[in-house]
């Protein structure tokens, strides 16, 4: 029963669960390849890196931040609707946060023209920051209690936050689609060091969610309640405790691509921060391989998986689809996605990966 | 009454397997029109997958079924049910949103000019449920009644498709009142008056004496044999569920319990008045270290509510713990494990394995849950617990990162088992820690329990395989409906047990 | 037979849910009637019907899809769509009844696609809906980028049509209480609805499947079948309220109905249908739909309260009924011996205790943190006071010589801008001490004063609204003169009887004037 050493590999490589990411990413650049020139250009300007690539980084860190946050819920059999809407209020806070002053109806001269200051706000950077996490770490909390402790389904209880989260956020600011001019802000989203700021926010974060899921039994404990809770309770694991913990960190991070995405258009808008992409996040997750009814999960597919929605974005823009047309690309990917990942996708390229081994 | 002797139904030779597992070897079994004819088996003896055979659920890889005396395969569960087979499960397969009525004619509603008659809907399920002498208002939604109600409901429903011939009737006292019991019985009766042959699965011996013809007993997969009711005595039937033959237990007039190389350390729980409402009335009991406790009981006795019980699954309603002196506070997993108890559960699917995690990770997870999130063990830890514990119960696995449910049922039940062995307790609670396992493994388990007495564990087995508890304890406590009945130590005659467990005197 | 009351309710008490929601909206409206005059006028209550059919018809899709335990998230990328495709091909002067055939098929057929994907290849429900709704939105900016205006006779008779309302209105005079047309295709839509939930096969089918679709199966059923059905019907209710909207409004875009979905949903669960399946009323679903558009009449008429609000207390309202729903539910608990117990009240009790401590707790840590960032903030005044109308200066103008006088007068930020056309070509706008002038041809002005005509200004089609200002709102004073006319038109935006062709004309006027810096 020996098999040809190459024929081992490769079997070992299709089973990784890094293997059909990559191969949707893959068929992604291939697409971009073959049909947009130059599409892989990187150029050097004032010592940074800028290119198409370059972006795809870029503008998907959001959905990069979401999606780490989305996988420890979809891991543990739940789902959370909400984190656009936390995106939003996030923003909210963090703008009012540095320009209290957009309120007032008559502002006098100086202060009019201290709030246009790039080098302005009201309160530190520091404190802004602290805060806005900690009011989306409170929203994951709230999440966690409804559908943990309450015993909500995971849709439904997300849902009310989805709804009510905009329309509060929109209260915070008073519907003002508040502009923010602190640069050091601003820079979080916009800045470069060589490479788009955000993408070593992304590396960072990402880096410590890995140690704190990986070095610790945390992803552990979340797989098992995402596999079998029952089991996992005699053994000993509080289901309640671990999609509480799952839900408030979803929430943080959610809190986190807020603070990105309104630094990068340096607006903080209620209605339109976030919207659609708590989908973007799921379907991410999903691309990465996380079962939506939980159990295994990978944080580095999810990454790849929220690359791959983003590179089918940008490669639409990049061949002159227009802008919401886009949209309909996405739906589109989403079913190939899902018929590819289906039981009966699955069981033919078993058989067909069966067949090849005995022959 | 006048049966013919060549049945209504005829299984010969049944085989069927799963992976990893005989579930059926070999079984015969006959149904005569207008019977009832009780099944009976512990858990995993094999009788829910004889049913799912006769109704289409699973296809047997060996053997034949004849219905009427022509021979037929049976495709799928509407076939059965157009060859007249109806089912009523335990767990009533109804919508309980729709009403009584709606329930019992969906799908084949009276129509008045292309819209549901509601009020000829209404009168003949009224009708049906008459001939059972139930009167309800079955304009009300199903899941507002009682369990027993449900249930006549399912056999109305039955009784009105395809002109059932064949019902069966899975558990279906578990959840009923004596009264309500004695409500199905009496239909049972009337059905069967009429023709209709009845198969009855319970693991309750007194309704089996009260109004079963015909009892088959299954164990381990095989079939054991068919007796008539009234020329089968109480003792001699438990005998045969659990693997005994009279002539032994005549021989074997006294055993002696392992109670010699006993070295009985102190106490190291005690339970005073434990119980809980519905599940187990209170009960006494102490554990000691270095001793074995065996429980003795049939199916539904409590057996494995009392373990449940003491590794504080759920608050008691009613007694105390005490562990090392000091009262047990509260209640989880968590903290039992942490206090040095554990329990291999019954239920190794639902409440043992997680399938999709590695051999690795299932044998070190109750062992990491209470060393807490922090500490985690690192890779090369985790690879010693697993590799040591795969040798010690010689667990069959191509490496410790298989994935646990591609395992068979047997190594299945030994990676749960390591688990528990992992988190190295005080006292070690076993449900049925051998069920599904081969007979060589089996004595290799029972030795390994022994020998943990020997180190100083306390250890609590659990079996329904008599002989084994005999074998592996030191002291006997005997449990019947719920209840426990008493202890025995040292000497100890294995029919009294029986007889306790049975509840014959 | 004594009348016993505890038995009738516990013979009745699936239709709680239904009842609270009716309840609610008597209650809320009665309230609302009590403070504000404005309310009393029955015209008000039927204006609740007029300005949502289209929710109404997607929302009876909807409750067959959720009382499956499905969901259809696809409802507004579908409407958009058919106002899209529809205007467009009215557009290029296709036959009316044709488009509208054509559009309900376009809706069931991708109805189908997603019932047979959520079906047969077992994808949630949630994704693939999901999937279908950024395919219809993006498929309408294929179409087109902009606004398609339609203008169809056949359009204009089923929008404009008044039915009048006996006892409460003068046929004589054509005035009085009255609901449109669509009004009736949706209350027809209805009644056709609930004959199918409780009167066909289908119906009792899609019911069992939200009990237990597992016996549902075991009991013969053609489960799979009619869950296909189930969003073929879906999709057909999507496309005809895109219809009604495109009828309504008059023109198709990619970008209406955003969040529609929501409302939807929202408008279902309130009307005592649960999201788990198999249990709720396609009539709740009407009481949902009327406590929705009851709420927003009460902001409206507050005045008080930012429009946003109508969020918050549609995603409190909904999670107070969801929320008990699924609480309820939640009460068969699978016990540990692998028997069904029922929670008991005591541990039901218990369990809320904590789970209300413990929300109760973050709600306060928010509301602690919200504060204590207010305190930090510099004490700035938020509201600004409204100006005087100035319409005794519009006339004066009008006096004057001016064709058209406009003003604009409200907002976040209290602004009132005058503006004056005169048949020369000039424009003059004033806001506050600021003045812009302008000057256009007086082929422009004609251009301008004919498309007025046209959209019916100097007929019954256009009239004044009365509504007190919200807070975000503008109050809009437009007084035309021309050819010896002059007729003034008020409206408030955010007020639901606007006439719709209203706006147009606002816009006409919009590409014509100078504009104050930014909006």
């Amino acid at each position: 029963m020996r098999q040809p050493k190459s024929a081992f590999d490769w079997r070992r490589v299709t089973e990784s669960r890094l293997f059909f990411p990559i191969v949707a990413l893959a068929l992604v650049l291939l697409f971009d390849l073959i049909f947009v020139r130059g599409f892989f250009a990187i150029e050097a300007r004032e010592g940074n890196l800028y290119g198409n690539v370059i972006d795809i980084l870029r503008s998907g860190s959001t959905v990069i931040l979401l999606a780490l946050g989305m996988t420890l819920v979809i891991a543990t059999g739940g789902v959370d609707l909400s984190v656009g809407a936390v995106m939003a209020i996030a923003a909210s806070i963090a703008a009012l946060m540095m320009n209290p002053y957009v309120m007032a109806k008559e502002l006098p001269e100086n202060l009019q023209k201290l709030v246009g200051d790039p080098n302005f706000t009201y309160a530190p950077l520091w404190a802004v920051l602290m805060v806005t996490l900690i009011v989306s770490a409170f929203c994951g909390l709230w999440n966690g209690l409804l559908v943990a402790y309450g015993k909500i389904q995971p849709m439904v209880g997300t849902l009310i936050l989805m709804i009510a989260g905009r329309g509060i956020a929109q209260l915070i600011t008073n519907g003002i689609r508040i502009q923010i001019f602190y640069e050091p802000y601003a820079f979080i989203g916009n800045g470069w060091v060589i490479l788009p700021f955000p993408l070593y926010i992304v590396i960072l974060v990402f880096t410590l969610l890995w140690l704190f899921t990986r070095k610790t039994s945390i992803g552990l404990f979340i797989e098992s309640v995402g596999v079998n809770a029952r089991s996992s309770f005699f053994s000993g694991i509080d289901e309640k405790k671990i999609k509480l913990l799952a839900y408030t960190l979803c929430g943080l991070f959610a809190g986190m691509a807020g603070v990105l995405a309104s630094a990068n258009i340096k607006t903080s808008d209620a209605n339109n921060i976030g919207w659609a992409l708590e989908l973007d996040a799921i379907l991410a997750v999903v691309i990465g391989g996380t079962l939506m009814s939980g159990g295994r999960f990978s944080l580095l597919a999810s990454v790849i998986g929220a690359l791959v929605m983003q590179a089918t974005t940008t490669s639409m823009y990049a061949i002159g689809v227009p802008a919401n047309a886009v949209l309909a690309v996405k739906g589109v990917v989403v079913i190939l996605v899902l018929l590819l990942y289906s039981e009966q996708a699955r069981n033919l390229l078993r058989r067909i990966a069966v067949q090849q081994k005995e022959a | 009454m006048a049966t013919s002797e060549k049945g209504i139904v005829r299984m010969k030779g049944i085989h069927i397997s799963f992976p990893g597992v005989k579930a059926l070897e070999d079984v015969d079994f006959t149904l005569k029109k207008g019977e009832i004819h009780a099944l009976l088996g512990e858990n995993g003896a094999g009788k829910s997958t004889l049913i799912k055979v006769l109704t289409g659920v699973e296809h047997q890889s060996k053997g034949t079924i004849e219905i009427d005396g022509k021979e037929i395969s049976i495709k799928s569960p509407q076939h059965a049910q157009a060859l007249g087979i109806s089912t009523v499960y335990q767990e009533v397969n109804l919508c309980p949103n729709l009403t009584v009525a709606e329930n019992i004619m969906i799908g084949r509603a009276p129509m008045k000019l292309g819209s549901i008659d509601w009020a000829a809907t209404d009168d003949q399920a009224n009708r049906l449920l008459k001939e059972l002498d139930v009167h309800i208002d079955v304009t009300q939604t199903l899941g507002s009644y009682s369990v027993a109600i449900q249930q006549m409901a399912a056999i109305a429903r039955a009784l009105e498709i395809s002109s059932a011939r064949i019902l069966i009737l899975d558990e279906p006292t578990s959840s009923l009142t004596t009264h309500e019991t004695e409500q199905l019985f009496s239909v049972m009766r009337k059905l069967r008056s009429e023709g209709m042959a009845i198969i009855f699965i319970t693991h309750f011996l007194d309704q089996v004496y009260e109004i079963a013809d015909r009892i088959t007993v299954l164990r381990n997969g095989r079939l054991v044999g068919t007796y008539d009711t009234a020329s089968m005595p109480r003792l001699e039937l438990i005998a045969k569920m659990i693997g005994r033959t009279l002539t032994e237990l005549d021989d074997m007039s006294k055993l002696k319990l392992e109670s010699g190389k006993l070295i009985r350390g102190e106490a190291l729980l005690k339970a005073k008045d434990l119980g809980q409402t519905g599940s187990i009335e209170p009960f006494d009991l102490e554990l000691h270290a270095g001793e074995v406790v065996g429980l003795a009981g049939l199916l539904g006795s409590g057996r494995t509510e009392m373990a449940q019980l003491l590794f504080g699954v759920e608050k008691p309603d009613s007694g105390s713990i005490t562990m090392d002196g000091a009262t047990v506070e509260s209640f989880s997993p968590l903290e039992s494990i942490e206090r040095g108890v554990a329990l291999c559960p019954e239920d190794r699917k639902a409440a043992g394995i997680l399938g999709d995690l590695t051999v690795r990770e299932n044998i070190i997870l109750a062992l990491q849950a209470s060393r807490g999130w922090i500490k985690y063990l690192s890779s090369s830890e985790q690879n010693e617990i697993a590799d040591k514990y795969i040798k010690i119960l010689n667990i069959v696995t191509p490496s410790s990162n298989q994935l646990v449910k591609n395992l068979s049922g047997g190594n299945q039940q030994k990676v749960i088992l390591a688990r528990w062995l992992a988190t190295n307790p005080r006292l070690l609670i076993m449900d049925e820690p051998t069920r599904g396992i081969d007979v060589g493994t089996k004595a290799e388990i029972q030795k390994l329990v022994l020998s943990l007495a020997e180190e100083g564990k306390s250890c609590m087995f659990i079996s329904s395989e008599l002989e084994e508890v005999l074998r592996t304890s030191h002291r006997i406590v005997v449990l019947r409906n719920k209840e426990k009945v008493t202890e025995f130590s040292g000497e100890v005659a294995e029919r009294k047990i029986m007889q306790l467990m049975a509840g014959s005197e | 037979m004594k009348l016993n009351i505890n038995a009738s309710i516990a013979n009745n008490r699936r239709f709680i849910p239904v009842v609270a929601t009716a309840v609610l909206f008597i209650i809320a409206y009665s309230i609302g009637a009590g403070f504000y005059q404005g309310m009393r006028d029955p015209q008000v209550f039927l204006n609740l019907f007029r300005t949502s059919p289209f929710l109404l018809i997607a929302a009876i899709g909807g409750t067959f899809v959720i009382l499956t335990g499905g969901i259809d998230l696809s409802v507004s990328g579908l409407v958009a769509l058919t106002t899209v495709a529809a205007s467009a091909l009215i557009r290029a002067g296709w036959d009316p009844w044709v488009v509208i055939l054509l559009m309900l098929v376009m809706g069931m057929t991708m109805g189908t696609i997603l019932g047979a994907f959520i079906t047969y290849m077992k994808v949630q429900p949630f994704i693939a809906t999901l999937a279908g709704l950024w395919f219809a939105r993006g498929m309408c900016f294929f179409i087109s980028d902009d606004a398609i205006a339609v203008d169809n006779r056949v359009y204009k008779i089923l929008s404009q049509t008044r039915i009048l309302i006996p006892g409460l209105s003068d046929p004589t005079k054509k005035e009085g209480a009255y609901i449109s047309l669509l009004v009736v295709v949706a209350l027809v839509v209805l009644a056709l609805a609930v004959y199918i939930a409780h009167y066909t096969r289908f119906g009792r089918t899609i019911y069992a499947i939200g009990g237990n679709e597992q016996s549902a199966r075991l009991m013969g059923l053609p489960v799979n079948s009619t869950k296909v059905l189930v969003y073929t019907l879906a999709g057909f209710c999507s496309a005809l309220a895109g219809l009604t909207l495109n009828i309504y409004v008059g023109s198709g875009h990619g970008l209406y109905a955003t969040g529609f979905e929501l409302t939807v949903i929202a408008a279902v669960v309130m009307g005592g249908t649960m999201l788990s399946g198999g249990s709720g009323y396609v009539l709740g679903t009407l009481f949902g739909v009327l406590v929705l558009g009851v709420t927003q009449t009460l902001i409206q008429f507050n005045g008080m309260l930012s429009s946003w609000w109508t969020n918050i207390v549609v995603g409190a309202l909904t999670l107070i009924f969801i929320g008990l729903q699924s609480f309820l539910a939640a009460r068969k608990v699978q016990a540990v011996g692998g028997e069904r117990k029922q929670e008991g009240l005591a541990e039901m009790l218990r369990r809320s205790r904590k789970m209300l401590l413990y929300s109760g707790g973050v709600i306060v840590a928010i509301l602690l943190i919200i504060v204590g960032v207010n305190a930090f903030m510099p004490n700035i005044p938020t509201k600004c006071t409204l100006k005087p109308f100035q319409q005794e200066k519009a006339a004066a103008l009008v006096e004057g010589g001016a064709v058209v006088v406009y003003e604009h007068n409200g907002g976040s930020n209290c602004v009132d801008e005058l503006y004056a056309i005169y048949p020369g070509g000039k424009i003059t706008a004033e806001e506050g001490a600021n003045r812009l002038e302008k000057q256009a041809t007086s082929d422009d002005i004609e251009e301008l004063l004919s498309g007025i005509n046209a959209l019916g200004w100097f007929t019954d089609t256009l009239y004044s609204t009365e509504h007190e200002p919200c807070g975000q709102c503008f109050t809009f004073f437009l007084t035309v003169s021309d050819q010896g006319q002059v007729k003034t038109v008020k409206a408030v935006n955010g007020g639901t009887d606007t006439p719709p062709a209203y706006w147009k004309v606002i816009a006409l006027i919009d590409e014509i004037i100078p504009h104050f810096g930014a909006p």
